[in-house]
C-alpha cells in the first residue's frame, strides 16, 4: 500500500505531463495534410495540453499536493510545463505559416496580425500574454506583489489561447477545456488567493530566533489545518496595533507543533513582507492554508544525512521536536555567523542528550563552503538517505557534490521553496 | 537555464516572424486574380461536385474548385462540407455570428478559382 502511494507520489506529475498533451496532440492529429502543417496544428495541442497541466499544478490544495509529490515539487514542475508549453506554441504559428512558404506572401499572410480577423488576433493576443507573463517571472527585480499580478497574465494568456481556438469554429474539443482551466483558474483565485481554504488562527506570541529571524506562534480559532512535524503552510497575517500584514500568503515551516494544534512558525526576513514580520504582535489574526511536503521521511529504515543552510534547518528542527528519532542522524547545519543561527542552543541540547542524533554546525561567512570536508566519506553515505534543506545554490551546490560520492538521486530530497 | 531558454527562443520567434514579413516584401506584387479562361459554370455542373473529394463552390460570382484546401480549413469539416456544390456566398460573407471570413481567406480563394458563376441550368 505504501508502496503504491510513494509510486503516484513519484509517477503522477512526469505522467500527467506526458499523458494530458500527447493525448489532446493524438485526438486532435491531422491527417491528410502536409507534414508541416500537421507539425502545426499538433504544436498548438500540446501547448495547450501542457498548460492545462502546468495549470493544475499551481493549486494549493493539500490533499492534491500529497497525490502530487508536494507543494515544492509541484511548483517545480509547473515552471517546467509551462516553460515547455510557451516553446511549442512558439512553433506554431511558425509552422503554419512556413506551410504556405512556396508562396511568401501568403505564408506571412497566415501569421500576420494585422489582417482583420479576430481568430489570428486572438491568438497573437494569447501568445504575448503568455510572453508578458513569462518575461516578468523571469525579472527577479520586480516586487512580489506586483509580480503576482503581471504572473496573472499568464492565465488569461491561456484563456484567451483557447478562445483563438473557438474563434476558429474548433470548439467541439475546446469548450470543456476552456471550462476546465476556468475552473482551475477559478479555484486557485477563490481558495487560494482569496484564501477560502484558509483556517483562521491568530498570534499568541513571537520571539526572536536569530539574526532577522522570528518564531512566531499561532493558535487555531477553530479547527486547525492538518499539519506534521516537518511541513510547512502557507500564511496570511492581518493588521494589528501597530503591525500591518501585507495581505499575501507566503510559505512558513512549522518548528515545533505544541499541544497538538499549536502552530511554532519559523520567519527569516527575506523580502519586504518578511521583513515587517520581524515586528509581529500578539493579537494579529492570521490565516493558514496547508499543511504541505514533509520530504524527510522519519519513518525510512536506513540512517539519516541532514544538511540544512541558515533557516532551512527548521523542518528538522519539527522533527527533533516531535520525538525521538528512530535511526541514526546527522545534521551538518550551515550559516553564515553564529548570530544568524536560528535554534542552534535547540540543536545542541538535543545532540548532546540523544545519542542517535549528531550535529556538525558550521560557520561560512557570506559564500557557499568547500563542501569536500564537510560531507561524510563515500562509505558513510552508502546507505544513507540525504535531506537538503536550504537556498537554491546550496542545494544545487549538494546534489553536485553528492552525487559525486556515488549517492544516487533517488536518495537524495530536497526542498527549496521556488514559489515565485 | 530556464531564463536563458526563454530569452534565446522569445528572440528566435521575433527574428523567424521579421523573416516571413521581409520575406512578403521581397515578393513583387502579383496579381492574383483568376488567369484562368472565364469558363462559364452553371448551377447543374456546380451540384455535380458536392462532396469532400470533389468539392466546388460558387462565392460571390465565381466558382472554386476547394478539394485540396478543405483537409487546411480550420473549422470542422461538418461546418464547411455542406456547401460543396453550392452557392456559398451568403456563408462565406456570415461566418460564425454574421462575421466575414478575413482578407487572409480574400487572399487565398483565387489560387482555387476555375471560373465564373452564370448561375441557371
Amino acid at each position: 500500500m505504501a508502496a503504491a502511494a510513494a509510486a503516484v507520489r513519484q509517477w503522477s506529475v512526469p505522467l500527467l505531463s506526458c499523458v494530458v498533451p500527447v493525448g489532446f496532440a493524438v485526438w486532435a492529429f491531422p491527417e491528410g495534410l502536409p507534414p508541416i502543417r500537421a507539425a502545426g496544428i499538433v504544436t498548438g495541442w500540446l501547448g495547450c495540453g501542457l498548460l492545462l497541466v502546468s495549470l493544475l499544478l499551481m493549486l494549493r490544495e493539500p490533499r492534491l499536493a500529497a497525490w502530487l509529490g508536494g507543494l515544492e515539487r509541484m511548483y517545480r514542475w509547473h515552471h517546467g510545463t509551462g516553460l515547455a508549453a510557451y516553446l511549442v506554441l512558439l512553433l506554431h504559428p511558425l509552422l503554419l505559416a512556413a506551410n504556405n512558404l512556396p508562396a511568401a506572401r501568403v505564408a506571412w499572410q497566415t501569421l500576420s496580425p494585422f489582417t482583420e480577423s479576430w481568430p489570428v488576433w486572438s491568438g497573437w493576443l494569447g501568445l504575448l500574454l503568455l510572453m508578458g507573463g513569462l518575461v516578468t517571472t523571469f525579472i527577479r527585480s520586480i516586487r512580489y506583489g506586483t509580480w503576482r499580478w503581471l504572473h496573472a497574465l499568464l492565465g488569461l494568456g491561456v484563456l484567451t489561447g483557447l478562445v483563438h481556438l473557438i474563434l476558429l469554429g474548433i470548439d467541439e474539443p475546446v469548450l470543456p477545456i476552456l471550462a476546465v482551466a476556468a475552473a482551475i483558474l477559478g479555484w486557485r483565485l477563490i481558495r487560494g488567493d482569496l484564501g477560502l481554504a484558509a483556517r483562521p488562527y491568530v498570534v499568541t506570541s513571537a520571539r526572536p530566533l536569530a539574526a532577522r529571524s522570528v518564531e512566531v506562534v499561532l493558535r487555531p480559532l477553530g479547527d486547525p489545518a492538518m499539519v506534521t512535524p516537518g511541513q510547512f503552510v502557507l500564511a496570511e497575517f492581518g493588521n494589528g496595533a501597530r503591525y500591518r500584514g501585507c495581505g499575501e500568503f507566503h510559505p512558513f515551516t512549522v518548528s515545533t507543533i505544541a499541544n497538538r494544534d499549536e502552530l511554532h512558525l519559523a520567519i527569516k526576513a527575506l523580502g519586504d513582507c518578511t521583513t515587517r514580520m520581524l515586528a509581529i504582535e500578539p493579537g494579529v489574526a492570521a490565516r493558514v492554508i496547508g499543511g504541505f511536503g514533509g520530504f524527510v521521511d522519519p519513518h525510512g529504515k536506513a540512517p539519516q544525512f541532514w544538511v540544512a543552510g541558515g533557516i532551512g534547518v527548521t523542518p528538522f528542527v519539527a522533527l527533533l521536536n516531535a520525538g525521538p528519532l528512530l535511526h541514526p542522524t546527522r545534521l551538518l547545519y550551515l550559516y553564515r555567523s553564529e548570530a544568524d543561527a536560528a535554534f542552534l542552543p535547540e540543536l545542541r541540547a538535543t545532540a548532546a542528550s540523544d545519542p542517535k542524533f549528531t550535529l556538525h554546525a558550521v560557520e561560512t561567512g557570506d559564500d557557499v563552503p568547500d563542501l569536500g570536508p564537510l560531507l561524510p566519506t563515500a562509505g558513510e553515505l552508502s546507505r544513507a538517505e540525504c535531506y537538503l534543506c536550504g537556498p537554491p545554490g546550496l542545494v544545487a551546490a549538494l546534489k553536485s557534490a553528492l552525487a559525486a560520492r556515488g549517492v544516487t538521486a533517488q536518495h537524495v530530497h530536497y526542498e527549496n521553496f521556488e514559489f515565485r | 537555464m530556464m531564463r536563458k531558454l526563454f530569452y534565446v527562443s522569445t528572440a528566435a520567434f521575433w527574428i523567424a516572424v521579421a523573416g516571413f514579413w521581409i520575406g512578403n516584401l521581397l515578393v513583387p506584387g502579383t496579381d492574383t486574380s483568376a488567369t484562368a479562361a472565364e469558363r462559364e459554370i452553371g448551377s447543374a455542373e456546380l451540384a455535380r461536385h458536392a462532396v469532400p473529394q470533389d468539392c466546388w463552390m460558387a462565392i460571390r460570382g465565381n466558382v472554386y474548385d476547394i478539394t485540396a484546401y478543405l483537409p487546411d480549413h480550420p473549422s470542422r469539416p461538418s461546418i464547411i462540407e455542406p456547401w460543396c456544390g453550392k452557392e456559398a456566398s451568403e456563408a462565406y460573407d456570415t461566418k460564425t455570428k454574421g462575421r466575414k471570413h478575413s482578407p487572409e481567406a480574400d487572399a487565398l480563394l483565387p489560387k482555387y478559382r476555375i471560373g465564373r458563376f452564370v448561375g441557371g441550368g
